[in-house]
């Protein structure tokens, strides 16, 4: 384990990850709960990498009522716009309006200046447990993704 | 009853430029409720203007279009403002997400190759270049835009018969006579249109997109569903709302992309302006303006063909305050999405 900045972090395959925080394998999202009870989230290394360059950014609306699987916002890729898919339930509490005049902010630091959105969270509880949390867990599923990337020819070899 | 295993094909004629969107978005949230991959094809009845998802509607000029009698869509794929007329054929393959490869560019790959191969068969010798354009030579001939709209994936483009460049410019908003006849210059030079028999191209799209994703052809129509789909999303296209798009920041710099790696921009910094065509990372046309530059301005616009953004600020910087503003204004101009 190492440190950067004041994120405890840990490195994987050659990619840093956070370990302050939970991870949504499936979306590539990841979850910090703040002081205050807040939910920060941002994309995780792999999900930068498979989006591409990215070219915009947009988020609903602060206050929009989200419940866990809906889309907070959407990127933009190579002319290609997908959801960003919220990992928990609540209201969006807040955006982060530098990676939104900026989505390369997201690339170049996804684990901190480059977070998405702030939600208030209804079902923490609940919902956080449907995330990879644990630092062990976080290794393991991350690198088992990434083996499964390789063979897919998701990930350069 | 489809057959499993079935690419549903619809061509849907010439329809209104509203149903021109509205009727393949309606296929997308079809595929993604159940019904199975789609082929469809469309030609719009009459001229608009459709932007991308995320753009800011200020790349339009509104008022020109109102005008000219141009009606102005948001679309829910990407890229930027474009406009359509009767002298473009659309496609659209819907395709469930699951069967998208995960990264994007292998997605784009994996569904603009069969339209390549169509375009191949009926004699446009295309290829897809290496930053995912249809190309005959280095000029783009086709415009496409991909997105995920519930459980699906569509990716749209076209079979250009002939395009009409001094309109696709028009209908943006640019900020100076020099950016919009710079963007007039390159989109002359780099977006081709290749009129092939519509009809030839249709059946070689439907071969090739069977081929490619292991199905069988069948024509078909929309669903009860879709057709409820599309009365709604004729009311939501239509909407203000849905056309003013997400809130936005204004950019530092007008951009505008061509095809992906030759774009223009123009920028202003304290009284001085620049606009610039980028071509492959280096400028190769700029244009500039400031009151104190006095009889440098020849000489600076002919040093800054063929460099980089980066040498371009650097040259500035050294012409004194004017050229420090000019640098100021190339270091708002960004790129890094269009190369």
């Amino acid at each position: 384990m190492s440190e950067t900045g004041t994120n405890p972090t840990v490195e994987v395959g050659g990619y840093t990850l956070a370990i302050d925080r939970a991870y949504d394998p499936d979306t590539h999202l990841w979850v910090q709960l703040l002081d205050g009870g807040r939910a920060r989230i941002g994309m995780d290394p792999l999900g930068v990498e498979t989006s591409g360059t990215l070219a915009q950014l947009a988020f609903e609306p602060d206050g929009t009522t989200l419940r866990r699987g809906e889309p907070f916002g959407s990127l933009e890729a190579a002319k290609f716009v997908g959801p960003l898919v919220s990992p928990l339930s609540g209201v969006i509490a807040g955006h982060n309006d530098a990676a939104l005049a900026d989505p390369g902010l997201v690339e170049r630091d996804p684990l901190g200046a480059g977070w998405l959105v702030e939600l208030e969270p209804s079902d923490t509880e609940a919902e956080l447990g449907l995330l990879v949390g644990d630092e062990d867990e976080i290794v393991r599923r991350f690198e088992a993704r990434l083996a499964e990337y390789r063979v897919q020819g998701v990930l350069a070899e | 009853m489809l057959v499993p295993d079935a690419l549903r094909v619809i061509d849907f004629g010439s329809a209104s430029a509203l149903r021109s969107q509205t009727l393949w978005h309606a296929l997308a949230y079809g595929v993604s409720h159940g019904s199975p991959p789609t082929l469809a094809f469309v030609r719009p009845a009459e001229p608009y203007v459709c932007i991308g998802y995320h753009r800011r509607l200020e790349e339009v000029d509104l008022e020109g279009c109102r005008a000219r009698g141009l009606p102005v869509y948001r679309r829910m794929v990407g890229g930027g403002p474009v406009y359509l007329d009767d002298r473009q054929l659309f496609f659209q393959i819907v395709v469930p997400v699951e069967d998208v490869p995960l990264r994007r560019d292998a997605a784009l790959r994996h569904l603009l190759s069969p339209a390549v191969e169509a375009f191949r068969s009926v004699g446009v010798d295309a290829r897809l270049d290496e930053r995912l354009e249809i190309v005959l030579g280095d000029a783009k001939i086709c415009g496409h835009g991909a997105g995920q709209v519930e459980q699906a994936v569509v990716v749209v483009g076209n079979l250009i018969e002939r395009f009409d460049h001094a309109e696709a410019v028009d209908v943006l908003a640019m900020p100076d006579g020099a950016a919009r006849g710079e963007l007039l210059r390159l989109m002359r030079r780099y977006v081709a249109a290749t009129p092939a028999d519509s009809e030839a191209f249709k059946a070689a799209m439907t071969r090739e997109y069977a081929r490619a994703l292991g199905l069988s052809p069948v024509v078909a129509e929309l669903t009860g569903y879709e057709r409820r789909r599309v009365d709604a999303l004729d009311r939501r296209f239509r909407s203000e709302a849905w056309l003013r798009g997400h809130a936005r920041p204004e950019p530092a710099a007008r951009e505008v992309k061509v095809r992906a790696g030759v774009w223009v921009f123009a920028a202003e910094h304290e009284g001085a302006r620049v606009a610039a065509g980028v071509v492959d990372g280096r400028i190769e046309r700029a244009f500039l303006s400031d009151a104190d530059l006095n009889g440098a301005k020849a000489d600076l616009e002919t040093a800054l063909a063929g460099t980089t953004l980066a040498e371009a600020r650097e040259t500035l910087a050294g012409f004194g305050p004017p050229g420090e503003r000019l640098a100021a204004a190339v270091a708002k101009a960004d790129g890094r999405a269009h190369e």
